[in-house]
């Protein structure tokens, strides 16, 4: 257990580097937070580009066409077939009538056009909703391809290409971000590494005495390893502070793009903070044998 | 010649503090000693000798556990090298005082926080802490010169602050590594005597010094080394008067090695290692 003393000493120690070099410890957390703001950006697309594709998904739906040529009959044997497929959740009819009036309001003032029509040439539909077990591009074209090979189908629609890009353009960033947090981290470590470097150098003679005197190696590094993480979470902080001035200077032009919650934001510094540690922790290998150059 | 008992090739002396068991010591591409072995008596002041590079420091070294041995055997109070935890390092400096040539203070802390800072790392509670520094800088009478920086003292007083670092944790073995090295004949004489009143207070002391010259002064046992070996390991039962200090024989132009030569062989036990 420490003594209070020693946990005063200890705390006065963790900010002595910053009180040091100011300059030095200012311009490192203003770079690692740059650095972690990239890292930040990609994360939040990635995330944006994940909740649009659950999206998509949700309103992934198929549109079966009929042939013309179908008798009312043959058109009602097919629902209970479509209602059976794995993955269809609910089968609705649109009639050829009920088409041309979606089609109708979606024209909106020019509907005025379709009047000069002598039929109607829509043909009738099947529009099916899926499972959300099934809304995945694999078993989307299982069904399609399930339904294609039947003769009263003359056509199958569904969201298909938009989602697919989606799902590559998820994948990409997912992949850029993971890149990215890789040479973030390794670059974080290696600046964190070097401040710590740089206090423990400066404080040479004091660890020398600490380790004659018989403090114990736990007790000689904590204040190292606090100064990584405090810097770690300073520079996550500016990261966040960052990428919020930004959301507020350019939210309304990005328009839904959803940022990060608390959680997410705490789990990002927790990240930062991990960083300092994993640096200063490496920095501090060869200062901490034991040796103490008698 | 009667053998002496410190360097017989027996087993450990169980009230020795510190024992060496014939000690080998290896650097990268260097032998450093090599079948080192003598014990130390709790209490005892030991004065190694020998020049520069002939393994005094690495002997220190060891004791401290900085070092380990290649071959042999060192123990020191009670702890084994070759068994040591390195994680109980720390238990076994907090029994050793350490000294230096080079005074190794903190430039930037008074004195008071110079010695204040070897207990409050190793977790001696506030109040203690002043108690004990007002104590060890009233036995190296610098009491009065507690604010000032380790510049503003002289040589003597920088290594008496060091001294009472050292004491500060009331240590069973004092280390004292040429800590006369940057002073001048007359500081030097007055820091030995102050090591030989830490050692009347029953702290053992292993004090190293290259200077001949103060080795003759000595009543007390000495280790010559050379070339990593003890070369001789001699107590004189006869202690030389410290009243004539060294200083003193010096500018009396008295050569102090030949008044120690002259001392009657009867009253001396000695052992040469080949």
């Amino acid at each position: 257990m420490l003594s209070r003393s020693q946990t005063s000493y200890l705390f006065r120690e963790s900010f002595a580097g910053f009180h040091r070099r100011k300059l030095t410890t200012g311009v490192t957390i203003l770079i690692m937070g740059s650095a972690l703001l990239v890292l930040a950006i990609l994360t939040l697309i990635t995330f944006n580009m994940g909740h649009m594709l659950a999206k998509a998904r949700q309103g992934i739906d198929m549109r079966v066409f009929l042939r013309a040529d179908l008798t009312d009959t043959q058109m009602a044997e097919l629902q209970p077939r479509l209602v059976v497929i794995p993955g269809v959740k609910d089968v609705t009819w649109i009639s050829p009538e009920m088409a041309l009036n979606e089609f109708k309001a979606n024209l909106g003032e020019d509907a005025g056009i379709l009047d000069m029509l002598d039929e109607n040439p829509l043909p009738a539909s099947f529009h099916l909703t899926l499972t959300p077990g099934a809304r995945g591009l694999d078993s989307v074209r299982a069904i399609r391809d399930e339904v294609a090979d039947w003769e009263e189908v003359s056509e199958i629609l569904f969201n298909q290409q938009w989602i697919d890009a989606l799902e590559q353009w998820t994948f990409r960033f997912r992949m850029a971000s993971l890149i990215a947090g890789l040479i973030v981290f390794v670059a974080a470590v290696f600046v964190i590494s070097n401040t710590v470097k740089l206090t423990m150098a400066a404080n040479a003679r004091v660890i020398q005495i600490q380790k004659l005197v018989g403090a114990t190696n736990g007790f000689i590094r904590t204040p190292y390893l606090a100064e990584g993480m405090i810097q770690g979470f300073l520079a996550g902080a500016v990261a966040m502070g960052l990428l919020a001035v930004a959301g507020w200077l350019f939210g309304d032009r990005l328009g839904g793009i959803e940022f990060f919650s608390p959680a997410q934001i705490g789990g990002f510094i927790l990240f930062c903070v991990t960083l300092g540690l994993i640096g200063s922790w490496s920095a501090m290998r060869k200062y901490l044998t034991m040796r103490s150059e008698i | 010649m009667k053998t002496d008992k410190h360097s017989n090739d027996g087993p450990l002396e169980a009230r020795s503090v510190i024992g060496f068991y014939h000690v080998d010591l290896q650097y990268k591409d260097q032998k450093a000693l090599s079948n080192v072995h003598f014990s130390v008596d709790n209490g005892e002041f030991l004065c190694l000798t020998g020049p520069s590079g002939a393994g005094k420091s690495s002997i220190l070294r060891l004791i401290a556990m900085d070092a380990f041995p290649t071959k042999g055997e060192v123990m020191v109070r009670g702890m084994l090298a070759s068994k040591m935890n390195r994680r109980r390092i720390p238990q076994l400096r907090r029994e050793i005082g350490f000294v230096f040539q080079d005074f190794r203070l903190l430039a930037d802390r008074s004195v008071e926080d110079n010695i204040a800072f070897a207990q409050l790392v190793v977790g001696v509670p506030r109040a203690a802490i002043m108690k004990n520094v007002m104590r060890v800088l009233t036995q190296v009478g610098l009491y009065g010169k507690r604010q000032r920086k380790p510049h503003e003292l002289s040589g003597g007083e920088q290594q008496r602050i060091a001294i009472a670092r050292a004491m500060v944790n009331s240590p069973k073995i004092l280390l004292a590594d040429e800590p006369t090295g940057n002073l001048d004949p007359v500081t030097a004489q007055e820091i030995i005597d102050l090591l030989f009143r830490i050692n009347d207070g029953g702290t053992c002391v292993v004090f190293s010094t290259h200077d001949h010259q103060i080795v003759k002064t000595f009543g007390q046992r000495v280790i010559v080394i050379q070339d990593g070996r003890i070369a001789s390991d001699v107590k004189r039962r006869v202690p030389v008067d410290r009243t004539a200090s060294l200083a003193d024989q010096m500018y009396r132009g008295t050569d102090a090695a030949t008044a120690v030569d002259n001392i009657p062989a009867t009253a001396r036990q000695e052992t040469v290692h080949a």
